[in-house]
């Protein structure tokens, strides 16, 4: 991990800056408050991540949103080697993993920027870090646990 | 009472690369060459079917070509979108909806776009097009397409032992079927050593582990068996059919190891009343080798876990000859993948089950399987054609 790749990651041109909808405000604020929001079930207890009108592991209207611990274990990941749309053509080669939250039901895709690609294993256990998105948004990235 | 379905017409376009053709232009020209097979004229066609180009794309499409249909069908699930045509068709016609259903596409995605499907760069994504669900949370991690099958197939590997080397067999055994087609995109033999040496574009996944993109339309028409008695051609039979889809994110993809393919195989199977082993040749969407691999085992071709030994054994079982003679015609890896290539698969399972497939024929094939994927590994549709009725 060099510092030229993590540098590259907290220039966030327009294309690529969230926008937040009545459904999903709630996550890209939290994420630039530092804190990892995803959605809790009150019937079934189960949590999901995107924000949805109805849970998605049982179909009921009994969502709040939760802060999650920031922890997770890598299900899979890729290395990047291309991409065509800047920046990312400039960050390249970069870790992308699917990640089990620790939250029983949440699973979500993010960029691992600190993981170099060789340190990078199904089954490591990851936790969360923000990179702000303008003044009041942040995108979620995952880093190796301590 | 049920009617018999059988094709009674292919068609495929100029190819694999035509600069001079557009889009529509690429899809007339299939049609009046499926027309032409079939021996049919344009007002035969009472039903239509297109996917790609977004709403109204068929309703376009039938008044260029000049056509009323009183059924229409557009379902857009990627590239498997003209399974879940053909498997619509089929019902269709059974149940007297229509009669006679021309299944259309063409795109010159290689010259109207090069290479960039698959790893951005063509312009989508940026400016100010608000991205679907759940795309806009995943777009902003730089995946790309084929990022998103390359986590499967890493998956698969931590789980099954699956080796970078057997993926790349079967683009080495696509690439064998490739020499002998002349419309291929490439056909000079590469070796399994050639794909691990080419240049990795998503780990694990080579350059020569994705499908090629090029030009290229395609027709399939489909009627009832007592118009295909009347109609020129050896009647290929719809047996069965299924569909469906379990994610649209590769994060939702709860298994990425295990896709739709393993519902709508045994259904479509089941209603064809045939097992696995009855299979003569298939037609697979190989959008990536990765697809190939995990839906041979879904379909039951191989259990789960073993279809790196499957693919490989023999000498390679997907080679012509082998226990499953799989993409004759070199596939989307080696041959045609004009931005979707569900079509393409029915074309080449008919042609094989009429024996017109010359110097790549599996001798006597009497069932065909043509099984689409699209998406990200998200939507799945078996179709099992076969020389006789259920």
């Amino acid at each position: 991990m060099t510092e030229a790749i993590a540098a590259s990651w907290s220039d966030v041109p327009k294309w690529l800056m969230p926008r937040p909808t009545k459904e999903d405000r709630e996550y890209w604020e939290g994420a630039g408050r530092g804190e990892l929001r995803i959605q809790h079930c009150l019937t079934c207890g189960r949590h999901q991540h995107y924000a949805r009108m109805l849970c998605s592991h049982c179909g009921r209207q009994t969502l709040e949103w939760v802060t999650a611990s920031g922890g997770g274990t890598v299900y899979s990941f890729t290395v990047i080697r291309q991409n065509g749309v800047p920046p990312f053509n400039e960050r390249i080669p970069f870790v992308v993993a699917t990640i089990d939250l620790d939250e029983d039901g949440a699973r979500l895709i993010a960029a691992m920027p600190e993981v170099a690609p060789d340190d990078a294993r199904i089954g490591m256990r990851v936790r969360a870090t923000f990179r702000p998105a303008g003044d009041e948004l942040g995108f979620v990235d995952f880093t190796a646990a301590e | 009472m049920q009617r018999p379905v059988c094709v009674v017409g292919v068609g495929l376009s100029d190819g694999p690369v035509t600069p001079d053709l557009s889009a529509v232009m690429l899809e007339a020209q299939s049609f009046r060459r499926a027309l032409d097979d079939a021996g049919l004229e344009k007002d035969d066609i009472d039903g239509l079917a297109s996917a790609g180009y977004g709403g109204m794309h068929e309703v376009a499409l039938a008044e260029y070509l000049g056509l009323t249909p009183t059924w229409l069908e557009s379902s857009s699930v990627g590239g498997s979108s003209f399974e879940f045509h053909a498997m619509h068709a089929y019902r269709a016609i059974q149940n007297g909806d229509a009669d006679t259903i021309a299944i259309v596409y063409g795109n010159n995605q290689l010259s109207a776009s090069g290479r960039t499907l698959g790893t951005g760069g063509g312009g989508g994504g940026r400016g100010g097009m608000a991205l679907p669900l759940p795309m806009s949370y995943e777009f902003p991690t730089g995946l790309t397409l084929v990022g998103a099958y390359a986590m499967a197939a890493q998956r698969h590997m931590h789980e099954y032992g699956t080796k970078p080397e057997q993926l790349a067999s079967i683009s080495v055994q696509m690439r064998e079927h490739a020499a002998r087609n002349p419309n291929a995109m490439y056909r000079d033999p590469i070796t399994v050593d050639d794909v691990m040496s080419s240049r990795l574009v998503a780990d694990p996944l080579h350059k020569l582990d994705c499908c090629v993109i090029s030009d290229g339309g395609c027709c399939v028409i489909m009627t009832t068996e007592e118009r295909a008695r009347d109609l020129g051609h050896r009647p290929v039979f719809v047996r069965g059919a299924a569909g469906g889809t379990t994610h649209h994110s590769i994060a939702a993809m709860a298994d990425m190891t295990r896709t739709a393919a393993a519902v709508s195989g045994p259904k479509a199977f089941a209603e064809a009343g045939i097992t696995p082993a009855d299979v003569d040749m298939f037609a697979m969407y190989d959008s990536f080798t990765y697809t190939v691999l995990v839906v041979l085992e879904d379909l039951g071709f191989a259990p789960k876990g073993e279809g790196g030994a499957f693919v490989t054994d023999n000498g390679g079982n997907l080679r012509l000859g082998g226990a499953l003679p799989t993409n004759t015609d070199g596939g989307g890896l080696s041959a045609t993948h004009p931005g979707m290539r569900g079509l393409f698969l029915l074309c080449e399972a008919t042609r094989q089950l009429r024996g017109e497939a010359g110097a790549s024929q599996v001798p006597g094939a009497e069932i065909a399987v043509a099984h689409g994927s699209g998406g990200w590994l998200s939507t799945q549709a078996t179709v099992v054609l076969g020389t006789e009725g259920s």
